[in-house]
């Protein structure tokens, strides 16, 4: 069965073809080839037929952020999390909310929070009692910053996080491969504390004016941070309302941001069962839409690649003579 | 004699029909009936003859089916459900309508036993199917599932998260790597740049970012936003630090309600407690050791109570003091007598 490879920066072997490799803006042709005959073949491979090697340091500390609420921060790190785990990397997910906490919920774990990390600072339990381990996948663990009744001092808020992410690498059972940051929204303290700690960040939008506003400035204040690797994730991409032209196309929200692509997340109503059922997308069997496409950025963040290709529109499905019968 | 055998055919092709427009059997009859045509001596050679067969629930009805084949002269149309003849004349249709209905009237029972036997047999056909059917899928699944789980009430606890050493009883399935992009969900068209997931066929289009344009926004943002990390965090009412850049302050309200700048617990206190890894937690030891030294007060206060002396306890104390004297006066003079009896006893044992 022929599978999607889409070919990585890391490689040398340049599968693109030459006409596409240098920058189609400069030139006067669209972006878009409408010309049948003028398109070149689009060589781009996903290489999903093999496990991921691991590239960085380890333990990798991501941040995922967006600056507007709503956007799926929350769901984006649970399903990379998890998918991350599925392909055999230990991962812990912090949950930096101070007030809100959601990533239990949508991770079906909400009655196995006993401990956050307030009480690990105030003394009332180690660090290995407020790690909840997921029964699903032994290598994804939990941790809540706070319950939502307590309050954290923000005088060592970022350095409680940071204290935390040291604590974890020198572990006995051994350094997690990844520390996924689950951001609140805003730019507020909540912000700062989740950010402390990051050496990368994934900055997740939606294709509308708003989001990418917020996204813009909460990239130059991760910049500013000194956070430089920044990959983005399109969130709720409608291809028909793209086709439309009633929503911007990925690429038109790469042009606004300038940064590299890490995913383009379908709209799925599948979302929403999986939230409420406390089961992320991606364990969803057969696999929907948009957990292929978490699958697919978790992939690309294992490696540090960031996309070359996008779907874009719909095409009918070409039906053949006998497709009548069924064929 | 022609007549007669169409509507033999006829009441044939009716239960066939009946049933439910299914195929058109040609049953036996009916190569009896062709027989019995090419015994018949035809009294118009030049007729054309058109066997139709149709099946009942045409919009068209059996009176006008007989109007139809009226008109057509020439042809000899044997319609299911209507009978026709070679005549034409309209009393010779009378007559065959009427030997028709004799004929119905003759065979209904035959016909709708065979009916209702007919109906019957594919119903119950239908049912063992799905019978078989269901039996087949309940085996597979448990076949499955035997598969799935191994044998023992152990392999339970591995499988749910409560005990880690499958690996070492060998019992435990390795997590292996499910390819979600091997699946018949994900094909990519070798000859256009398309690829169909999940029964979608989208268009791929690359991506036009370049590291050029990467550092003009870089470059944009960095003249946009101007942020220092704040490291120092104020309520209302503090005073400002000298020495320190304003930028790096921050104001936290008072009733913010997640955060606040008053902290209950040193930070070196706070930083040991993140690091430690074994043992009882800080804050637990602390309230045990408490809770121990409270008790320990509670126990020595106590003691001193019961030493010292009250007046209102002093002639309570006296009065075990006086039994006890008695007491022990009786106890001496039991022991001298017993003694006494003791040794006469044991001199006697000796002298023996």
């Amino acid at each position: 069965m022929a599978s999607l490879r889409l070919f990585s920066t890391n490689h040398q072997s340049l599968l693109l073809p030459s006409s596409l490799s240098h920058n189609p803006l400069t030139s006067s042709s669209p972006r878009f080839v409408k010309n049948p005959s003028r398109r070149s073949p689009i060589r781009s491979v996903l290489q999903f037929n093999r496990k991921p090697e691991l590239a960085g340091e380890t333990p990798r500390i991501v941040v995922i952020t967006s600056g507007k609420g709503g956007v799926g921060k929350t769901t984006t790190t649970a399903n990379v999390g998890l998918s991350l785990a599925r392909y055999g990397f230990s991962v812990v997910a912090i949950d930096a909310d101070l007030g809100l906490r959601n990533l239990d919920l949508l991770l079906g774990l909400e009655n196995r929070v006993n401990y956050t990390c307030v009480e690990v600072i105030n003394g009332d339990c180690r660090l290995d009692q407020a790690l909840v381990r997921d029964k699903r996948w032994s290598n994804f663990e939990l941790l809540c910053i706070s319950k939502p009744r307590s309050k954290l001092p923000m005088g060592f808020g970022g350095k409680a996080l940071e204290w935390l992410v040291d604590a974890l690498k020198t572990r006995p059972e051994g350094s997690p491969d990844f520390i996924i940051i689950d951001c609140p929204a805003g730019i507020d303290a909540g912000f700062i504390t989740a950010i402390t700690p990051a050496n990368e960040a994934i900055l997740v939008t939606t294709p509308d004016i708003t989001a990418l506003r917020d996204a813009d400035r909460v990239t130059g204040l991760l910049e500013c941070d000194g956070i430089r690797d920044i990959k983005m994730i399109v969130n709720r991409v409608r291809t028909d309302m793209i086709k439309g032209e009633d929503m911007m196309s990925v690429l038109d929200v790469q042009e606004m941001l300038g940064l590299s692509l890490l995913g383009a997340i379908p709209e799925d109503s599948e979302v929403i069962r999986s939230t409420n059922r406390g089961f992320p997308l991606v364990l969803n069997k057969p696999p929907t839409l948009a957990g292929l496409a978490f699958e697919q950025a978790a992939w690309r963040l294992v490696e540090q690649d960031s996309m070359k290709a996008v779907m874009v529109e719909e095409e009918p499905k070409k039906r053949g003579f006998f497709s009548f019968f069924g064929g | 004699m022609a007549s007669i055998d169409s509507l033999q055919l006829h009441s044939l092709c009716n239960v066939q029909s009946s049933i439910g427009k299914a195929k058109l059997r040609i049953p036996s009859n009916l190569v009896v009936f062709r027989r019995r045509l090419e015994n018949l001596k035809w009294v118009q050679v030049e007729t054309n003859r058109r066997f139709v067969c149709r099946a009942i629930g045409d919009s068209s009805t059996p009176d006008e089916d007989i109007q139809n084949t009226q008109n057509d002269n020439d042809d000899v149309v044997v319609v299911v459900g209507v009978a026709t003849t070679e005549s034409n004349t309209p009393s010779d249709s009378e007559n065959s309508v009427s030997r028709f209905r004799s004929m119905i009237t003759t065979l209904p029972p035959v016909v709708f036993v065979m009916k209702k036997c007919s109906g019957n047999s594919i119903w119950i056909g239908i049912c063992i199917a799905a019978s078989v059917l269901v039996a087949a899928l309940r085996a597979y699944a448990v076949i499955k599932s035997r598969d799935n789980q191994p044998a023992g009430s152990v392999a339970d606890l591995v499988r749910r998260g409560q005990l880690r050493s499958g690996d070492r009883r060998g019992i435990s399935k390795s997590l292996n790597y499910e390819d979600p992009f091997n699946n018949p969900f994900v094909k990519l068209d070798k000859g256009n740049s398309t690829v169909e997931m999940c029964g979608k066929v989208y268009r791929l289009a690359p991506v036009t970012l370049t590291e050029k344009e990467q550092t003009i926004h870089q470059k944009r943002r960095s003249r946009a936003y101007q942020w220092k990390r704040p490291t120092i965090f104020l309520k209302e009412g503090d005073s400002i630090p000298p020495d320190v850049d304003p930028d790096t302050i921050r104001w936290i309200p008072a009733n913010h309600p997640f955060a606040t700048t008053v902290s209950d617990i040193d930070q070196d206190l706070a930083q040991t407690n993140v690091y430690q890894k074994q043992g009882v937690p800080f804050r637990i030891r602390a309230e045990h050791e408490a809770m121990q030294k409270k008790l320990e007060a509670l126990q020595n206060e106590e003691k001193l109570n019961n030493l010292s002396i009250d007046s209102q306890n002093a002639r309570e104390f006296q009065r075990p003091y006086k039994l006890g004297t008695k007491l022990e006066g009786e106890n001496i003079q039991k022991n001298s007598q017993d003694n006494v009896t003791g040794n006469s006893s044991s001199e006697e044992t000796h002298k023996t």
